[in-house]
């Protein structure tokens, strides 16, 4: 197995190196049909611009305002790391809480799974009579957002770990602390992770609509202001904009994923 | 790296040692137990899963028990080592009563339980983290370990860049390396092919000849149970309870076919008898 290791390996890169550049590849191609036949509908059937911008005008919008669009990704990308990072803090710690006592998973865990069940952009008006409008109560909303779901995984990932390596860690001496650094919380991370992937997600598709309700910066804030204008085109770079953020997190999460979870591929 | 290249590798015990029980200068523990008894649950609900057993182990010696699934025999392991402590009964550890759980013991699982997140040298190293010992000093032993069971350059590969068989090496390195009195092994060869079993069982049994640990045996082969030890407890079903104790005379280290020897069908045979007298077995 030795010798073939280095062989197997890079195969293995190959492989996935190669199917991934080639679903790039499809998707890429799919994207540039669709935005050609749009182009081609739309300047057919003459379509005025306030009506359905064209794609050669949002991207070239996106173009010209690229130092506004760009400020604004950075709040909304900000939002949405605060946010985020603020629920995998609260979340872990919680859910290691909520599997170690049991009085906790009988009287809070409901609790907390009745506040879920709550529309969070409900929220919004009241966090902003609290905070004021700005981009604090659209990162509590992407917070509350993308907190269950670590929430959730973690509680599994806590509660699936073997209780066989719990005697051994406690066969090598080890006081409760290590036993949670050492052995539970690594165990716990690929659950922990999968949370964290799904919470990213709801993270950014909640970062806009908070930003609508409570911000005053930020792509969700852009665009409902050029909504006041009827400035089409703003609208659909803004849409641009923030599907190229979405992709930039969800990309950026699975590469941490790889990288702190190499066996987590087989 | 397979498992069978460990065949190539020259024991540094010289071959065709007999070692009588007790008679070498062991470096294990004794453990000595009185009705140790395990009942899960209370009430209605109470399942009484081991005992009571009376256990004599002495300083270095290899002892199996052998029983059906869910007879205790993991129980009773777990209960000499006080990770579970037990509804009734004693245990003495080199003279000395059980109060807490002991960490002069290395434990391997059916399952090699190693951590996916550590290479194969740093799950072993866990140990010296845990226990806070000198970390070079630790390293040497987990080298000499590692190229004793054979795993010399597996070092830095992740488990699931391993074998079945070699991971069940890292786990066995993992609980010798800090040199324990005692070796806990609850069915540990139960998930490999037959063809490493063989080999490991081998391997393990020429390291406990260098080493003499007091080496408890947790399986549910009876020729894995003959082929090692120099005492067989056989178990009955639950409650487990000891039905019989067979003392296994055959010279060391034993061979990879032990049908060479017609003792060994003798062992084996008289350990079915139990088990149909007993109706584990229903022909």
């Amino acid at each position: 197995m030795a010798p073939a290791q280095s062989g197997t390996r890079a195969r293995l890169m190959a492989a996935f190196g190669g199917s991934y550049l080639s679903s790039v590849l499809i998707g890429t191609v799919a994207v540039l049909l669709l935005l050609g036949a749009w182009e081609i509908a739309l300047r057919f059937f003459e379509v005025p611009i306030w009506l359905a911008p064209k794609p050669s005008d949002f991207l070239a919008r996106l173009y010209t305002d690229r130092v506004l669009i760009a400020g604004d990704a950075f709040w909304t990308s900000l939002t949405i790391v605060e946010g985020f990072a603020l629920g995998v803090v609260v979340a872990i710690p919680l859910a290691l809480a909520i599997v170690s006592v049991g009085a906790l998973e009988r009287g809070l865990y409901p609790v907390i799974v009745f506040l879920n069940i709550m529309p969070k952009t409900v929220i919004g008006p009241i966090l902003i009579i609290w905070f004021g409008i700005g981009p604090l109560v659209a990162a509590l909303i992407v917070f509350l957002m993308s907190f269950f779901p670590v929430l959730v995984d973690s509680m599994s990932g806590f509660r699936l770990v073997d209780r066989r390596l719990f005697y051994i860690s406690r066969s090598m001496g080890a006081s409760s602390w290590q036993t949670f650094w050492k052995v539970r919380l690594p165990a716990a991370m690929p659950h922990i992770f999968s949370g964290m992937k799904i919470g990213v997600v709801k993270a950014v598709e909640g970062v806009i609509i908070a930003e609508f309700i409570a911000s005053n910066k930020g792509l969700g804030f852009m665009i409902v202001r050029a909504s006041a204008f009827m400035d089409m085109t703003l609208m659909f770079s803004g849409l641009v904009a923030a599907a190229i953020v979405a992709l930039i997190f969800n990309g950026a999460m699975s590469m941490i994923g790889q990288w702190l979870m190499p066996w987590s591929r087989h | 790296m397979t498992d069978t290249t460990m065949a190539d590798m020259k024991p540094s015990t010289p071959s065709g040692l007999v070692h009588p029980v007790g008679e070498v200068n062991a470096t294990g523990a004794s453990i000595h137990a009185k009705g140790l008894t395990k009942v899960f649950g209370s009430g209605e609900n109470a399942f009484h899963a081991l005992g009571p057993i009376d256990l004599d182990i002495k300083p270095g010696e290899f002892v199996s028990i052998i029983g059906p699934s869910g007879c205790g025999k993991s129980t009773t392991m777990l209960l000499v080592t006080g990770l579970e402590p037990p509804s009734a009964g004693s245990v003495e550890i080199d003279g000395k009563p059980l109060t807490a759980p002991i960490s002069e013991i290395g434990i391997v699982f059916q399952d090699h339980l190693l951590l996916d997140f550590r290479t194969a040298i740093n799950n072993v190293m866990l140990q010296q983290e845990i226990r806070g010992l000198d970390k070079a000093k630790f390293r040497e032993r987990a080298d000499a370990l590692f190229a004793r069971l054979g795993l010399t350059g597996a070092e830095n590969r992740y488990p699931w860049q391993l074998s079945g068989g070699m991971r069940q090496r890292v786990s066995i390195a993992r609980a010798l390396v800090h040199d324990p009195s005692m070796l806990l092994m609850d069915e540990p060869f139960g998930a490999l092919d037959a063809i490493t079993r063989t080999q490991i069982r081998h391997d393990l049994e020429m390291l406990w000849l260098e080493t003499r640990k007091t080496v408890l045996f947790i399986t549910h082969s009876i020729e894995e149970a003959v082929g090692l030890s120099d005492r067989v407890l056989v178990m009955s079903k639950s409650p487990g309870t000891i039905v019989e104790e067979i003392v296994i005379d055959l010279p060391r280290p034993r061979p990879a076919h032990l049908g060479e020897y017609p003792e060994f069908s003798k062992y084996a045979e008289r350990i079915y008898r139990i088990f149909e007298k007993l109706g584990v077995y229903k022909f």
